[in-house]
């Protein structure tokens, strides 16, 4: 590694994220040691135990990984954006043809005793393209809609890609990334906001037609008087209340009844018709959560979590293990501890002066808080049940080695932010 | 500010949003209870009842009549059953694989969601070996219940008996006394009597089971638990040896007998047979066992010693005397003609083999069971006076008693005989002179009868329990005993008559059963009936001066008094004073002939409903015929030898 005395940037990362990324996994860790050395590994299967010792190797690993991201030159890194791009849209091509399955989702390809789940890094690809593209020399921002929709469908392949693996959280993130990364490179902010706008409609439109279409037309209205453009207006009310009327005829006429039950049922899970079928991860997951009052049943003590209640309790509903194991205290700790990792990534992606470094803190800040909103907001009952992990914290290598590369990546771009001229496109 | 600096704020605003959002919700759910959904405790907190040991029953020498067992139960729950561990399974439970698949095929047909009690009754150490491994045996769960444990040859059982599951409709009504579906309740005899003392109190372990259903560990170490607290002990005035010499004499037989101590009623024993062994409840009872239980000709769950309505026969006499001696109807020395037969109106009434005694005094009388001389007692005597002195007795109602329901008996008064005849006469009514007719008495009855003949004047208040002990810290509590109540008539009437009973053993028709060395008094009765045979009676009371124990036997259908009851009540009387029975002949040829050859003859009628009424409620027990109370009361007196003077002959 180079290092010139002449260089005023200090060759070393930002502990405060390092910090937070090493709290983040032991808190993922500690969890991880109740479910499957606690009571409940008794009867889980004899494999469970291993799973902590696995996701330790992953952790390791994927602090190796930052090491070498951290040595990588920028240069290499943008050289490498589109060629890195290229390789996970092949992959995820590749494992929808030779994917192994699991759970009727296809995202996995098998490499000896690994199994990669190459939408993970598909995110990662998906990233550091749009910043290429977005930071190129001629591009001014996403304020040019070329540019624009070039990077929109940079995301949108990957993000149907995932879709056909039968993988809609991961898709999720993909289609939520759009509007993020658009907004941070400058698109125009009520563009952003009609962007947003269906998916904000199709949620009210999941728990009351009325409140979803009142959402509407107050959306409309609200553009058309910051606006002043028909068309805007035009375009608000069909995407709010489209979306709306969408939701209610698919609810209502496309999907099977069983389907609907999936979507609906986190409004009541405990309904008779739910609480044993759809509705129980939820049931359960709020019932361990609940146990955990302020200060939580303690460390291997829970209930709900040693008495395996909550299925998935070692990946998309590890909260449920934190919730109810150190209670709301331990709750909002992790809570916070995710918050200050945002917006400490939000403040290093600012402080990078060239639009490459910046874009790519947005685009990890904005993988992450959809994850973390999903799951979350999964996992308490605001969202249906969409699988997705918590960053750091779910068991799950690939996921694990994916969300530290973003942050690697930010680090790197943030500790090198000198390297990359604002003059030099 | 520039556009950038305003984006970053957005975007940082956004993330704040959203996470106190979540924040928000978190609180909702963990410090509000907002999830609404009863929590985790409801669900994965199992209190499991631990049932406490119910109070064990020692009889007066304290020897342990009853305690508990605990029972090993084995559960499948076929649904949660891993396959693969049929080998272990079976490995720990010392069975056959195939043995396992079967019960675990069984259970399926079941029910596949419930556990089902596959292997009952296996041993401790198995139970202990398959405890052991139950984290690594999804689907299979254990239970360990107490039952009732009999230790002596006595059954006791309509005394003790028995406890049942507790039925739905029983359920419903004490559901507020903490009864829950499965448990065991005492269902007849001390066990329902003292149901809430021996119970005890349940206590609570509270388990943290997972999601399916098995436990895991006990939850915050067992800090919530609360142990069970063990009933009271009772303590029985019941002798177990005497009980246990009366069951086996009374084979073959049906009938009752009741032994107090006469100076505190104390229940020394308390037969009544048929009867049926009260170990058969602690298994589940299987519906054939249960109904022929029920419906068995022989009604072996009617308790005769106390619901049962004999004609007292001769037995009757001392109450006679007594009322005659203090309504001075006749004194001490005052004789009477004994003839052969005594006419009311253009009836005749008999004495037995139409014997003529001359005249005789009232110890005479009672030596010589002379119907005439009685008859010509009642015929002086109002029905009123009878009938009230009767009552005096303890007759006609039901007398205080620890245990079950009671028939009071049948002692008619004028409005009776209106009620059943219209018009009667003196001879509607002369045969209760001698205890026959129209009324009837119950075992229990007749021994406290016999316990107030033999402590000259009081009648006790029979009772089995001495007192109830407390298994851990050893309170003693005793039973409130109404206080006997004592018969107004002088004692030395009473004197008078004990001579007359004492005469009876030693010249009698008692004479053959008296007990070796102890002197006794006792009064034979052979009771007419419309059901066949004779009803065989005795009443007695030992030893003479000082009487320890008052016994009453009645067997149904079983001939004359002397034959089948007296030695019944002499060889309890001598066990109970002595311990053992003397190794004469006497004594042996008695024992031989109740164990071998004296029976209960069927009833007239046998099988046929309306022939129970011997064991029915009293007020239909005895004849509505007239004509029956018309045929004369044949009672047994010296002429009628019985067998065993002949025996003696050879």
């Amino acid at each position: 590694m180079p290092s010139s005395p002449t260089r005023n940037w200090p060759p070393l990362p930002d502990p405060w994220t390092l910090l937070a990324w090493v709290a983040l996994v032991g808190v993922g860790l500690v969890a991880l040691y109740s479910t499957t050395h606690g009571p409940a590994a008794d009867y889980l299967g004899s494999g469970v135990r291993d799973n902590f010792y696995r996701q330790m190797v992953w952790a390791g690993v994927s602090a190796v990984g930052i090491a070498i991201a951290l040595l990588l030159p920028l240069r290499v890194l943008r050289q490498l954006a589109y060629p890195a791009y290229g390789v996970t849209i092949g992959l995820l091509l590749l494992t929808l043809f030779v994917g192994a399955e699991v759970k009727g989702t296809r995202a996995w390809l098998a490499l000896g005793p690994f199994r990669l789940q190459v939408s993970e890094l598909a995110k990662v690809g998906t990233v550091l393209a749009v910043a290429q593209l977005l930071s190129g020399r001629h591009t001014r921002g996403a304020s040019n809609l070329n540019f624009a929709l070039k990077a929109v469908a940079l995301i949108v392949v990957p993000g149907v890609l995932v879709i056909l693996q039968n993988d809609l959280g991961t898709a999720l993130v993909f289609f939520g990334l759009v509007p993020i990364m658009l907004f941070w490179a400058g698109l125009p902010l009520p563009v952003i906001a009609l962007m947003i706008s269906p998916a904000v409609a199709g949620y009210l439109a999941l728990l009351s037609v009325p409140v979803a279409l009142g959402f509407a037309s107050l959306f409309t209205a609200g553009l058309w008087w910051t606006s002043q453009r028909r068309y805007v207006a035009a375009l608000a009310a069909t995407f709010t209340g489209g979306v709306t009327a969408a939701v209610s005829l698919v609810l209502n006429k496309i999907l099977q009844p069983y389907q609907v039950d999936r979507l609906l049922s986190f409004t009541n899970p405990g309904a008779e018709q739910f609480r044993q079928g759809v509705g129980f991860n939820l049931v359960q997951s709020k019932a361990a959560i609940s146990s955990g009052g302020l200060w939580g049943q303690g460390f291997m003590q829970g209930t709900q979590t040693q008495g395996a209640y909550v299925p998935e309790q070692t990946t998309d509903f590890i909260f449920s293990v934190i919730g109810e194991e150190f209670g709301f205290v331990g709750s909002v700790v992790t809570l916070g501890l995710l918050a200050a990792l945002l917006l400490r990534l939000i403040t290093l992606g600012s402080d990078v002066k060239h639009p490459f470094g910046s874009i790519v803190a947005a685009g990890a800040v904005g993988v992450y808080l959809i994850h973390i909103f999903i799951n979350l907001g999964m996992v308490t009952g605001i969202l249906p049940v969409i699988g997705l992990p918590l960053p750091f914290i779910s068991y799950g290598g690939s996921a694990m080695l994916a969300h530290t590369a973003l942050l690697a990546l930010v680090l790197t771009t943030h500790m090198r932010r000198d390297d990359l001229s604002i003059y030099g496109y | 500010m520039d556009e950038y600096e305003v984006r970053v704020r957005i975007y940082a605003a956004v993330v704040v949003v959203l996470f106190l959002i979540l924040g928000g919700r978190l609180a909702q759910i963990q410090l509000f209870n907002g999830a609404g959904d009863g929590g985790a405790a409801g669900n994965a907190v199992r209190e499991r009842p631990v049932e406490p040991a119910r109070g064990a029953i020692y009889d007066r020498d304290s020897t342990l009549l009853v305690d508990n067992q605990p029972t090993y139960t084995i559960m499948l729950t076929p649904r949660y059953f891993d396959r693969s561990k049929t080998g272990l399974l079976a490995d720990l439970m010392g069975v056959a694989d195939s043995t396992v698949t079967r019960k675990l095929e069984a259970a399926r047909a079941w029910n596949p969601f419930r556990p089902s009690r596959s292997f009952r009754k296996v041993s401790f150490d198995t139970f202990s070996r398959v405890q052991e491994h139950l984290y690594e045996l999804p689907g299979v769960s254990h239970e360990i219940e107490l039952r009732r444990r009999y230790h002596t040859a006595a059954r006791s059982a309509h005394a003790l008996g028995y406890v049942r599951e507790i039925s739905n409709q029983a359920l419903a009504q004490n559901r507020d006394d903490g009864y829950r579906a499965g448990d065991f309740i005492g269902k007849m005899g001390l066990e329902k009597a003292y149901e809430s003392a021996l119970r005890g109190k349940r206590g609570s372990e509270f388990v943290l089971v997972n999601v399916r259903g098995s436990e895991i560990k006990p939850y915050r170490n067992g800090q919530n638990d609360e142990p069970p607290e063990g009933g009271y002990d009772l303590h029985l005035a019941l002798d177990h040896e005497v009980q246990a010499l009366a069951e086996s004499l009374f084979v073959g037989k049906r009938g009752a007998a009741v032994a107090l101590d006469p100076d505190n009623g104390e229940i020394l024993s308390f037969v009544s047979e048929p009867s049926f062994d009260p170990s058969i409840f602690s298994r589940s009872v299987s519906g054939p066992v249960w109904d022929s239980l029920r419906t068995a000709p022989t009604d072996p769950l009617f308790n005769r010693a106390v619901r049962s309505g004999f004609p007292p026969g001769s037995t009757w006499k001392p109450f006679m005397s007594l009322v005659a001696l203090e309504e001075g109807l006749l004194t001490e020395n005052q004789r009477l003609d004994c003839p052969p037969t005594y006419r009311i109106g253009r009836r005749a009434f008999k004495n037995h083999q139409m014997k003529d005694e001359g005249r005789i005094t009232v110890e005479k009388a009672l030596e010589v069971s002379c119907n005439t001389f009685f008859y010509q007692l009642m015929d002086r005597m109002e029905l009123k006076t009878w009938h009230d002195w009767a009552r005096e007795f303890g007759f006609g109602q039901e007398i205080p008693l620890d245990i079950g329901e009671q028939a009071s008996g049948l002692i008619p008064d004028s409005s009776y005989y209106d009620r059943m005849y219209g018009r009667w006469t003196d001879g509607y009514t002369i045969n209760l002179g001698i205890g026959q007719g129209d009324m009837s008495v119950t075992p229990l009855q007749l021994a406290r009868y016999t316990a107030a003949l033999a402590n000259k004047g009081t009648l006790p208040s029979p009772h089995f329990v001495r007192k109830m002990v407390h298994p851990r810290t050893g309170e003693v509590r005793r039973p409130d005993l109404p206080p006997a109540e004592s018969i107004p008539i002088d004692s030395s009437s009473f004197e008078t008559v004990r001579e007359g009973m004492h005469r009876v053993m030693t010249d009698g028709t008692g004479q053959w059963v008296q007990i070796p060395d102890i002197p006794s008094a006792g009064k034979t009765g052979t009771a007419q009936n419309p059901h066949g045979e004779d009803h065989s009676l005795f009443i007695m009371f030992a030893p003479y001066d000082d009487p320890e124990i008052a016994i009453a036997v009645a067997v149904e259908n079983a001939g004359y008094g002397a034959t089948a009851a007296a030695p019944i009540a002499s060889l309890m009387a001598e066990k109970y004073l002595t311990g053992s029975i003397a190794d004469t002949w006497e004594r042996r040829y008695w024992k031989t002939q109740l164990r071998d050859s004296v029976r209960s003859a069927p009833p007239k009628g046998f099988g046929a409903p309306s022939d129970s009424s011997v064991t029915e409620p009293p007020s239909q027990a005895p004849s509505a015929d007239p004509l029956r109370t018309d045929a004369g009361a044949r009672t047994d007196s010296v002429g009628a030898a019985p067998p065993a003077s002949s025996a003696g002959r050879d």
